[in-house]
């Protein structure tokens, strides 16, 4: 058992929960957004500018740290920057949704047509994520962590070649599959590689081979070797995420030397860090729809405080929360760290209030 | 009571032992493959595996040695459906399977549908199905139209980001039963209330019944908002669809 470190920063307790050493505290994390309208109009940085526009954008990032009292700021509110960048189509939306890509409209049909631009990073939607990053840190200092997000191959090719095509083929024919991934894998990389270079402390890498999808067996197949490798070339710690019940796949995961998995609320906490078994720290997983979005702080509570009895080396929301979450929900997440942690383990005044 | 060893299609007969484990549906299954004769149950196996190309030539095969095109897809296509849907549910299978199924179904059902179409026969229900305003995915809408086809529906697809207006329209044109909407986001799960305030407002909410479902969608969201029912996937989407029109649901 590790021994408890005195008082730190959030981001000093941030980088030690990622690299497996002691902390005064359960660091609060979120890996994906915690921007909501609410927040969008706090500070004037409405989507969809606040996906655009870096100044919106790390104005908006900021209040997860400012105005939550999480211990993170992610500043990549959706999964699209890339997809933009290298040309899908994308519908933009308003303040009250998140910009999505209009994946019935496919702009790739073979790996042959993979053209990820050379100037990548020059795009104004990448390039937004990585001046973002740069005011972050130059705003909120060295006290916070910043995290920024890179999408996986396995993502990127719903995105360009749409979800039932790329589903199909991968079954048709794994040759190609493998082909698409590993054209699409530099990009991955390259991004990542750009925002630790920009200043985040750690990477989101969503690729969403998830157990709504595709089997633990698909994970193994086509990615737990490719994610690998991201650990190994991606010089800063790589926060997995992948949506829905993992387990069937957490144990690959855990072997891929990455430094901590976002799961989510459709896996035990218990049986999930049972699983892993100390090779991989877990984030999450308060549930979005049903609690963050529909009940109040004392159920938030009480998810935490389940997360934090399993052992969970870091609490946070299960994946972007939704836009019209209440603040008050999401300010309970780090009261009830600070809560279990006062009392020593979980408060005996519990969601009974 | 008929038994396992009764079904002549080797395939079936596995599939079934291996992977079929209530005693309702095992029964249903069981009965329905050892009445079916066995160039149908070749029909299933294809499908069951995925096979378009296999499927598409039994199909021809047997419509051309005169086995009645409902007979076909009854004890063929849906048939074997009824085991692709027990196989995901149990999570035997996972999306690409299926999507391969219903590859293999549609290969079918290309030879099946213009015959129903001729000679008139009613489909068991009309269903309109979207997913809602500001949503763009639509892999489980996709899925759950794909098994209500298979169970004998008729299906309008009304595609991604369907407006409130949209759904009234296409239920003035087309007269469903039941109106499904699905979401993917916690962002426009709310859009399935507006729609169904929508139909409220334009007096048309007795005139369908509706359903919803999607990854966040609860049965405590379905209930707040109205619906008149929700299904956590696409197999419980065919028995809430039945259900809804009061048809019985078998397993």
């Amino acid at each position: 058992m590790n021994e408890i470190v005195a008082s730190i920063t959030s981001r000093g307790r941030v980088l030690a929960a990622l690299r497996g050493e002691p902390v005064d505290r359960t660091p609060v994390v979120n890996p994906t957004s915690v921007a909501t309208v609410e927040l969008m109009d706090l500070v004037d940085a409405p989507f969809p500018d606040a996906n655009r526009e870096p100044e919106l954008m790390a104005r908006l990032a900021a209040t997860g740290y400012t105005e939550l009292g999480f211990d993170t700021v992610m500043p990549v509110f959706s999964i699209i920057q890339e997809s933009s960048a290298i040309g899908c189509k994308i519908q933009w939306e308003q303040k009250d949704n998140w910009p999505t890509v209009k994946m019935r409209e496919p702009i790739y049909e073979t790996p042959d047509d993979i053209d990820v631009p050379e100037d990548l990073l020059e795009r104004p939607d990448t390039r937004c994520v990585l001046e973002a990053i740069r005011i972050l840190r130059r705003d909120l200092g060295e006290d916070v962590a910043i995290i920024g997000k890179t999408m996986g191959p396995w993502s990127q090719a719903y995105h360009c070649f749409g979800v039932e095509p790329f589903l199909l083929l991968s079954l048709d024919d794994p040759n190609q599959t493998r082909l698409i991934l590993e054209r699409f894998k530099e990009a991955t990389i390259a991004f990542g590689v750009a925002q630790i270079e920009a200043g985040a402390d750690a990477v989101t890498l969503p690729d969403h081979a998830t157990g709504d999808l595709v089997s633990g067996e698909y994970y193994k197949r086509y990615l737990q070797e490719m994610h690998h490798e991201f650990a190994e070339r991606i010089p800063g710690p790589i926060i997995l995420h992948i949506c829905g019940r993992t387990v069937d796949r957490m144990d690959y995961i855990a072997q891929t030397g990455m430094a901590a998995f976002h799961y989510d609320s459709k896996n035990e906490p218990a049986e999930s860090m049972a699983i892993v078994d100390g090779r991989i720290s877990l984030v999450g997983n308060i549930n979005n729809p049903e609690t963050l979005f529909a009940k109040g702080p004392d159920e938030v509570k009480e998810e935490v405080w389940k997360n934090l009895d399993a052992g969970v080396q870091m609490v946070g929301p299960e994946c972007a929360i939704p836009l019209q979450t209440p603040i008050e929900n999401l300010r309970a997440i780090p009261q009830a760290v600070v809560e279990w942690h006062a009392a020593g383990g979980r408060p005996t005044t519990a969601s009974a209030n | 009571m008929p038994e396992l060893t009764e079904i002549a299609n080797d395939f079936i007969r596995q599939e079934i032992d291996e992977f079929v484990e209530r005693p309702d549906e095992r029964e249903r299954l069981i009965g329905l493959f050892a009445g079916a004769k066995p160039a149908l149950q070749e029909i299933a196996a294809a499908l069951v595996d995925g096979d378009d190309d296999t499927v598409d030539r039994l199909t021809t095969n047997a419509l051309a040695a005169g086995t009645a095109a409902l007979e076909v897809m009854d004890d063929g296509l849906i048939a074997g459906m009824a085991i692709v849907g027990v196989k995901f549910r149990e999570n035997f299978i996972f999306v690409p399977e299926v999507l391969a199924c219903a590859r293999a179904m549609k290969a079918g059902m290309g030879h099946i549908e213009p015959i129903l179409s001729d000679s008139g026969i009613e489909p068991m229900g009309k269903v309109v199905m979207g997913t809602v305003k500001g949503d763009l995915h639509d892999i489980g809408k996709n899925l759950c139209i794909m098994m209500l086809r298979g169970s004998g529906f008729e299906v309008i697809d009304l595609g991604v980001d369907t407006s409130p207006d949209d759904f009234l329209d296409a239920v003035e044109e087309y007269k469903p039963s039941v109106v499904g909407m699905s979401a993917l986001l916690t962002t426009t799960m709310p859009n399935m209330g507006k729609t169904i305030d929508a139909f409220i407002d334009a007096d048309l909410r007795d005139a369908v019944k509706i359903m919803v479902g999607g990854a966040p969608v609860t049965q405590e969201f379905a209930d707040d908002m109205g619906a008149d029912g929700y299904g956590k996937d696409a197999m419980a989407c065919v028995s809430l669809a039945k259900e809804l029109i009061g048809v019985e649901t078998r397993g």
